[in-house]
């Protein structure tokens, strides 16, 4: 095999959609750009909104958009301790797993008509199974930190866990059973009408369910930074810390990539010459509605204050809980007259 | 919490209140080392004494609260000069006050940053210096606070 072979055969195989989707676009690479500048846009925001500036001394002329890169070089070379009370082989793969199972949905993401990793006709439930693991090994992260305030986050993980898993899950197969497909693809083409106005309970309570999932304000009560420290990274320092922080930037950005799948129409509408040029690049106007309903996420953080966890908890299963059944019923209601 | 469908609304109005300003900003912060507020007239910032005018009664010295002012001596000059010690210096103006002659004035700087303790001991012959803002040796650009009805507090070049 020549040289030309070998390059054309590495070009097909990263432009298939089984590498192409993971690693580049929607996965690993977008949503490490996608990490840098939506923490740098949250913190803008929040400046705009409390009459301040916000990180600017880093690339002045752009406002401080590389603040966070700055950040991230200097978790690499910080110096990683790992204490000594800790229990060190689940302390150090804990993060790791922890991780994998946040990059784990973009198999399923399809990106653009026709172009998903994974063809699967429970590609829905299997993102947000692998979503849903995440907090597992958040769990292992405190416990093997030895910590009390690190069991203590990990503790109150478990009980948010169970808290907004049942609503995102309910309020996500309402939107299956009125499409009455659990593929993302084809849940795309069924919407002639964005399934935020087909079904809005549904996308109500999955985005609460989604802002509860990914802890941003107001229930970033694992993190918990005014009474236990970062929670269960507490012990946590150098990149792995930076793992940490961004994990609930990346489980926000798969879970914001399927509400856009699910409730914003995905791609439609598909802008064709890019379609054309490469089918992978057809899902622009996807990766653009996810990022605005990023930045409408992060930007509630200068609205709310923080919820105490039972506070939480109660609006979880008092209110979220049975808006997500009754979205379930409207949906089964709208099956039955046949509007989808 | 205990009513959700009420509260609905005002958690609406929050978040309507948020964008109204991520849209129309309202910033009171100025970018700090390149444009300077400057303090308005009666500003208690740092102090300045003038040795000439001084007639070395020591009144500063005595009324000082925080035991901060002090007189130095000198084997020619057995009455003193006052120095202050800005670690202890509240900045309460009594001596400025107290003084017969006007010989300590207040200035409006107050941006100074010291790189050890012992340069906050300040002595007479350095106290009969103008104390220098370094934002404003920088060349920082001189602004003004203005009230305005609309939107608060504006800054405008002085």
């Amino acid at each position: 095999m020549s040289w030309g072979d070998a390059l054309s055969w590495l070009l097909r195989l990263l432009l298939s959609p089984q590498v192409f989707a993971p690693l580049i676009f929607p996965g690993l690479l977008t949503a490490l750009v996608v990490l840098l500048t939506v923490i740098w846009a949250e913190r803008k925001i929040a400046a705009r909104v409390q009459m301040r500036v916000g990180p600017l001394y880093v690339t002045r002329r752009l406002g401080g958009v590389l603040q966070m890169l700055a950040d991230g070089t200097r978790y690499m070379f910080q110096e990683f301790i790992i204490p000594a009370t800790a229990d060190r082989l689940p302390f150090l793969f804990a993060p790791v797993l922890a991780l994998t199972l946040a990059i784990v949905p973009f198999a399923f993401i399809p990106a653009a008509p026709g172009f998903s990793p994974i063809k699967s006709p429970y590609s829905l439930p299997a993102a947000l199974a692998a979503i849903s693991a995440v907090p597992l090994s958040v769990l292992l992260m405190g416990w093997s930190s030895n910590n009390k305030f690190a069991i203590q986050g990990a503790v109150r993980e478990a009980f948010m866990g169970l808290a907004y898993e049942a609503v995102v899950f309910i309020s996500a197969l309402s939107m299956g059973v009125l499409y009455g497909t659990l593929d993302l693809e084809e849940a795309v083409s069924r919407q002639w009408l964005p399934g935020l106005l087909l079904n809005p309970v549904a996308a109500f309570a999955f985005f609460v369910g989604m802002v509860m999932s990914a802890g941003k304000l107001p229930f970033d009560i694992v993190e918990g930074e005014q009474e236990i420290v970062a929670g269960p990274y507490v012990e946590y320092s150098g990149i792995i810390f930076g793992i940490g922080m961004g994990l609930a930037y990346l489980k926000l950005y798969s879970l914001s990539l399927i509400y856009t799948l699910l409730f914003l129409s995905g791609w439609e509408p598909v802008v064709a010459p890019l379609y054309s040029l490469y089918p992978g690049l057809g899902g622009v106007l996807l990766f653009a509605k996810a990022y605005l309903l990023m930045l409408f996420i992060v930007f509630l953080r200068s609205v709310y204050g923080r919820y105490r966890l039972d506070q939480a908890l109660r609006a979880g299963w008092r209110i979220y809980l049975p808006l997500s059944l009754i979205s379930l019923l409207i949906s089964i209601l709208l099956r039955v007259v046949g509007v989808v | 919490m205990s009513k959700p469908v009420s509260s609905f609304k005002l958690h609406l109005r929050a978040v309507a209140t948020g964008l109204k300003y991520l849209l129309f900003p309202n910033r009171i912060t100025v970018y700090y080392p390149e444009e300077y507020v400057e303090p308005p007239e009666g500003y208690r910032g740092l102090i300045r004494y003038y040795p000439e005018r001084c007639i070395q009664c020591g009144l500063c010295a005595m009324i000082c609260p925080a035991s901060a002012m002090k007189m130095y001596r000198t084997k020619t000059d057995r009455k003193g000069r006052p120095g202050v010690n800005y670690q202890r210096c509240i900045f309460c103006g009594f001596c400025v006050d107290i003084c017969p002659q006007n010989a300590l004035e207040m200035t409006k700087v107050h941006d100074v940053a010291y790189e050890s303790l012992n340069e906050l001991v300040v002595p007479p012959e350095r106290f009969s210096q103008e104390p220098v803002s370094p934002a404003v040796a920088g060349g920082a650009r001189r602004l003004k606070t203005v009230f305005d009805e609309e939107r608060g507090l504006r800054h405008e070049l002085a």
